[in-house]
């Protein structure tokens, strides 16, 4: 039976080198798509990862273990992609209110294209950092709202809120950009 | 239920994250409603396109040594060792001491250099003046005066009277007749 995380850390604390490694196989590609799914990019997401995985094996110690190892890490990778975003911001502004929305009655029942694809893009990109978060996580790591709750610490209200504006205003961009081809 | 109600349901409609009875109504409300069917089926194919976006694998060269990397980046992260917390806290005054040191000792070989670069009876030296625009005085030769009035040009002579007729030879006639007068 393979050992559990706290298992792990704690062979970790005691020096063992394996555990540490065998920490970093388990998640390490949950953490790195999270990371690229936040910042569209190999290198920044590669580079945030790692991050992720220095702080939490830094700072161990402190990990009160009231949640899972896993959701101590997506809390400190998502801490770390805000950052990220925050200096990006610096840079570029850019907002999914400047986007062309289309009006709520303009619906259509297929959309299609490459054209739509890149705007779907563009429009997750320019969501709100905490309306993203909902979104990754919950559509592409299938977690519950309870632990989007956890790792985004909020509550499950805030984190269903959050995760339904995204969706919203994604419909919205969508069928806008369907009535523009 | 209302349009209004079913739009506030539709995502959790979707999620299935809704009571089974609440489903139920949804259900039926749909059924009845053309409008909120479209609305239901743009809400789904938003969430089918933006689950359908996948991240491109980096391959499995970077998946192995992304261990390694993190253990790296963890060593140079790691606060200091109590080795290293001193040197780090005595990195400055050690570094100041290293320049005061180091100034003091430049300072006192270039005085022995001198020392040793002066000659032991101070001979006299021959300063060329640089050459003068036309129409003024040719240039002359003029002698560093405090050390010949010291200088004691009959010993000199006696000693090495070669270098001093040299020496002689290359300065104005006037200078060699004031100070070679005796000899």
């Amino acid at each position: 039976m393979a050992e559990s995380d706290y298992q792990l850390l704690d062979r970790y604390a005691a020096g063992d080198e394996t555990a540490f490694e065998e920490l970093i196989r388990r998640h390490q590609k949950t953490i790195y798509d999270l990371a690229y799914r936040m910042l569209e990019n190999h290198a920044d997401a590669a580079d945030l990862a790692q991050k992720t995985f220095v702080q939490a094996f830094l700072h161990h110690q402190s990990f009160k273990r009231e949640s899972s190892f896993r959701t101590w890490l997506y809390q400190i990778g998502l801490n770390l992609c805000r950052n990220a975003i925050r200096d990006r911001a610096r840079l570029v502004h850019e907002d999914v209110h400047e986007l062309p929305l289309a009006d709520s009655e303009d619906i259509f029942a297929e959309v299609a294209g490459a054209e739509l694809k890149d705007r779907l893009g563009h429009a997750i990109r320019a969501l709100p950092t905490r309306q993203r978060e909902a979104l990754v996580l919950r559509v592409y790591h299938n977690h519950a709202f309870a632990e989007i709750g956890m790792i985004m610490q909020c509550s499950e209200g805030t984190a269903k809120a959050n995760y339904h504006h995204a969706v919203d205003k994604l419909r919205r961009v969508l069928v806008a950009g369907e009535g523009a081809l | 239920m209302t349009c209004n109600e079913i739009k506030e349901l539709t995502v959790p409609y979707l999620e299935l994250d809704l009571e089974p009875s609440r489903v139920r109504d949804v259900t039926t409300h749909l059924e009845g409603c053309a409008g909120c069917r479209v609305e239901m089926e743009a809400v789904r194919q938003v969430l089918v396109r933006v689950k359908g976006m996948e991240v491109p694998d980096p391959g499995d060269w970077f998946w192995k040594q992304f261990p390694e990397r993190v253990r790296q980046e963890l060593a140079r992260a790691r606060p200091p060792g109590p080795v290293r917390r001193w040197k780090a806290a005595a990195g400055w005054p050690m570094a100041l001491a290293a320049s005061v040191l180091l100034f003091v000792g430049g300072w006192s070989l270039k005085g022995m250099l001198d020392k040793e670069l002066v000659p032991a009876p101070p001979l006299p030296r021959a300063v060329v003046e640089a050459p003068q625009t036309r129409g003024a005085q040719p240039p002359t030769a003029v002698f560093d005066r405090p050390q010949l009035a010291e200088a004691d040009w009959q010993e000199f002579w006696d000693e090495d009277h070669d270098t001093v007729a040299e020496m002689a030879s290359r300065l104005d006639r006037r200078v060699v007749d004031r100070l070679f007068g005796d000899i």
